[in-house]
């Protein structure tokens, strides 16, 4: 049953973009990006977001949340993208919201309600140096103590690993042929050896190892010994598809962006909005960016409506959006000429945030080949 | 194919062997350390290296004879910068040796040729390009920077903009506007303009890449000398087009696209997925393969454009250089999309800090990945600079096909 009505979607959509366009402007983000004594993303703005309710709004109603289901999420990223928003949305209401709600115990799930105030902030450390996209390959080993667990390993870079309060970590038990758990472990517990790095788009994050970092037994999600790898798919779905409809928020951004330059420029005694071949590129960019909203938002409803289908419509999406966020980002910079080359001009802030939405969690030829196994 | 036949050119060996010697010998460490690593090189560093080479007459090697050169034929230019790029020497700055050099010695004075050209044949200078402006870039005919003559001086008013390295410039050279009564490709002068002038101002240009390579040059009442004029008043846009053509064919550099698919092939054998190297991967051979394809392709469109060059006073033309540049520049964003593809696996980061000497920060993924990182930002613009790819289709369009 959906939570929001279509008119409530429209006001949750209108509320993040008269807020967003109001406060996030561009010399903001390059402000809180760029800020040398802070984390790369404002807190300030997050209590904002929580205050909006768009922190919670797929969270349950028991949890402060809205109850809101992946359409509703989807508005809230494309928000994100389109103003490049610097905060750690996937790593927080996405990926380690999911985590928590997919293999909490009751106890853990009023992490939940936390996450809707802002007040707990998460990053989800899956990942690891060696293993690219692929989805089972676990090297860290989480070892049984009396009291709790040790854990051994390596990550690979995450977005705002460096700063959020809790990292979510996949290991398998006991072994390297053992079952995946997942541990909420404190950013600043002893043993975890953070690598701070910057994003290609300005974000920040950080790789890991972790050496023998102790946890106690209630910092694992949820009880008994199941492996975890089918619930972390179904997480990692969803966080592909929040990706997408952020690359969509930042496609739809960026045509217009462009549209309005061409409308604007002159040359040869003309504004480059009325030679053919440029019109005709921008219908390009549009008809593109329609063509990743209409399947991420099919992929949306399919996850709203059960379709058993619905991780292969999230795969489709995932593969489409990619190349379709590597053409428009693409034909931004090139239809502003030298202008689009430069720092200044927020064009190339939506290319470089595009290059990553393309290929955070998995990029289209690696979502092509899961399809084409899977469909053989 | 003439490219295959430098590649097996016997009569190169001993050539190729002097250069590769010379290099081992005389490339300063710190310049190939910094080359490897992608990191960005300083004045002084390219002057250490570029200085050895000058002091050989090898920046210059392909000039005639009589201006200063070595006359070294289109295959042995190839096998130079083919060494080069082996030896993991930087690439020769191309603002003297293939744009102001060569129009100055095809329609300067005896007493311009004196003056300049050994300063780029020694690189004891540097020189940067006054073509583009706020209002003229693709419409490059459009620019409105105005000299107007006062006595033996023109005096000039006007901007530039995209200027590489103009704060590292000792001198540029400008299209001016001369005259603005007629067809506005008719009022263009090609002009040397000496960067100490007083009444210029140049002020760096951030990219995407976050370094600075770009500026923006003012010109607020510069007296030139009229001296510096090259060829006649008005007739600057025929010297401008014989420069770009020249511009483009430099634009595709083939061993820089060796280069970067070298590298691609590399980091496939180092990058692992689910703890395989990619490099096993079917369909990543498949991709190397398919920019083999593309690279000897463009490679035959270059030798076209050398052996017209290679005729007694011949030049590429434009619509040559159109062709070659436009497959030219798409394959080297296609081959660098590559790398970013592979790079991706390491977290989509791009650690800017690792691009200057003296960074002890800790790296993440392979150790050029910084400098490929900024090579795909930076070379989003190979399909703009030199005329866009747009301009090079209008080109062909209105030249070979008449339309």
């Amino acid at each position: 049953m959906p939570a929001f009505s279509s008119e409530e979607r429209q006001l949750l959509n209108d509320s993040l973009r008269d807020l967003l366009a109001d406060k996030y402007t561009f010399e903001h983000f390059k402000k809180v990006a760029r800020a040398e004594d802070g984390d790369g993303f404002s807190r300030a703005d997050w209590a904002t977001y929580a205050e909006m309710g768009w922190l919670g709004v797929c969270l349950p109603e028991s949890a402060g949340g809205a109850g809101g289901g992946a359409t509703e999420l989807g508005i809230v990223m494309a928000g994100a993208g389109r103003f490049l928003l610097l905060e750690p949305f996937l790593g927080t209401i996405v990926l380690g919201a999911s985590a928590i709600e997919k293999a909490g115990t009751p106890d853990q799930q009023k992490l939940l309600a936390d996450i809707a105030t802002g007040k707990l902030t998460l990053a989800f450390c899956h990942a690891e140096p060696d293993g690219g996209y692929a989805r089972d390959y676990v090297r860290t080993i989480a070892r049984r103590e009396s009291d709790g667990y040790v854990i051994d390993g390596a990550k690979a870079h995450t977005i705002a690993a460096h700063a959020v309060d809790t990292l979510v970590i996949s290991a398998r038990l006991g072994s390297a042929s053992g079952p995946v758990a997942l541990f909420l472990v404190p950013r600043t517990s002893a043993g975890i050896k953070l690598a701070p790095a910057p994003a290609l788009d300005g974000r920040r994050g950080a790789a890991m190892t972790l050496t023998g970092v102790r946890v106690p037994t209630s910092a694992r999600l949820g009880a008994g010994d199941a492996d975890l790898l089918p619930a972390i798919g179904d997480i990692l779905d969803r966080g592909a598809i929040a990706v997408c409809a952020e690359a969509v928020g930042a496609m739809a951004a960026v045509t217009q962006i462009t549209v309005d330059y061409l409308k604007t420029r002159k040359q040869f005694g003309q504004l480059l909005s009325q030679f053919q071949v440029l019109q005709h590129r921008l219908v390009d960019m549009s008809v593109t960016t329609e063509e990743a909203r209409a399947i991420v938002h099919a992929a949306l409803q399919a996850v709203d409506d059960g379709d058993p289908q619905a991780r292969h419509t999230i795969w489709k999406a995932k593969v489409k959006t990619a190349q379709c966020a590597r053409f428009v980002g693409g034909q931004a910079i090139q239809l502003h000429g030298g202008m689009g080359m430069t720092d200044e001009l927020i064009v190339g802030h939506y290319y470089k945030r595009l290059v990553l939405c393309e290929s955070l969690l998995g990029d289209g030829e690696w979502y092509l080949k899961q399809l084409a196994a899977e469909m053989a | 194919m003439f490219i295959r036949s430098v590649e097996r050119d016997t009569s190169l060996d001993a050539f190729r062997a002097e250069v590769r010697d010379f290099c081992a010998r005389e490339l300063p460490a710190e310049v190939q350390r910094k080359q490897a690593m992608g990191q960005h090189l300083e004045r002084h560093e390219y002057d250490a290296w570029l200085k050895r080479l000058g002091a050989r007459g090898w920046i210059t090697g392909k000039w005639p004879k009589e201006h200063g050169g070595l006359g070294w034929s289109p295959a042995q230019t190839l096998a130079f910068n083919e060494e080069l790029g082996r030896a993991g020497a930087p690439p020769l700055v191309p603002f003297g040796v293939n744009m102001a050099g060569p129009v100055i010695y095809t329609f300067g004075t005896e007493t311009q040729k004196r003056t300049y050209l050994p300063g780029i044949i020694r690189n004891d200078t540097w020189w940067c390009q006054g073509y583009s402006e706020p209002g003229a870039g693709s419409d490059l005919a459009g620019l409105k920077t105005k000299a107007v003559r006062d006595g033996d001086h023109y005096v000039i008013n006007g901007q530039k903009i995209w200027t590489s390295l103009a704060h590292w410039a000792d001198w540029m050279f400008c299209l001016v506007r001369t005259d603005d009564s007629g067809k506005k490709q008719e009022g263009i002068s090609f002009i040397l303009i000496d960067m100490r002038t007083p009444g210029i101002t140049v002020r760096p240009i951030i990219a995407i890449t976050m370094s600075h390579h770009l500026n923006e040059v003012f010109f607020d009442d510069v007296r030139v000398p009229v001296e510096n004029l090259i060829g006649e008043e008005g007739k600057g846009w025929t010297y401008a087009k014989f420069l770009l053509a020249n511009e483009r064919v430099g634009n595709v550099e083939i061993s820089r696209l060796q280069a970067n698919l070298d590298a691609l092939s590399r980091l496939l054998a180092e990058t692992r997925e689910g703890g395989k190297p990619l490099a096993e991967d079917p369909l990543w051979r498949r991709k190397v393969a398919e920019h083999e394809v593309a690279l000897a392709t463009v490679k035959a469109l270059m030798a076209d454009q050398l052996a017209a060059t290679a005729e007694e006073g011949g030049a590429p033309t434009l619509m040559g250089a159109a062709a070659l540049k436009l497959r030219g520049t798409e394959l080297q964003q296609a081959i660098l999309q590559s790398v970013m593809d592979v790079l991706g696996r390491y977290g989509q980061l791009y650690q800017t800090d690792a691009l200057h000497a003296g960074w002890n920060g800790e790296l993440i993924g392979p150790t050029d990945s910084a400098g490929l990182v900024y090579e795909h930002l930076y070379r989003r613009a190979a399909t703009i600079y030199g005329g866009s790819s747009e301009v090079q289709k209008n080109i062909i369009a209105k030249g070979a096909l008449g339309l």
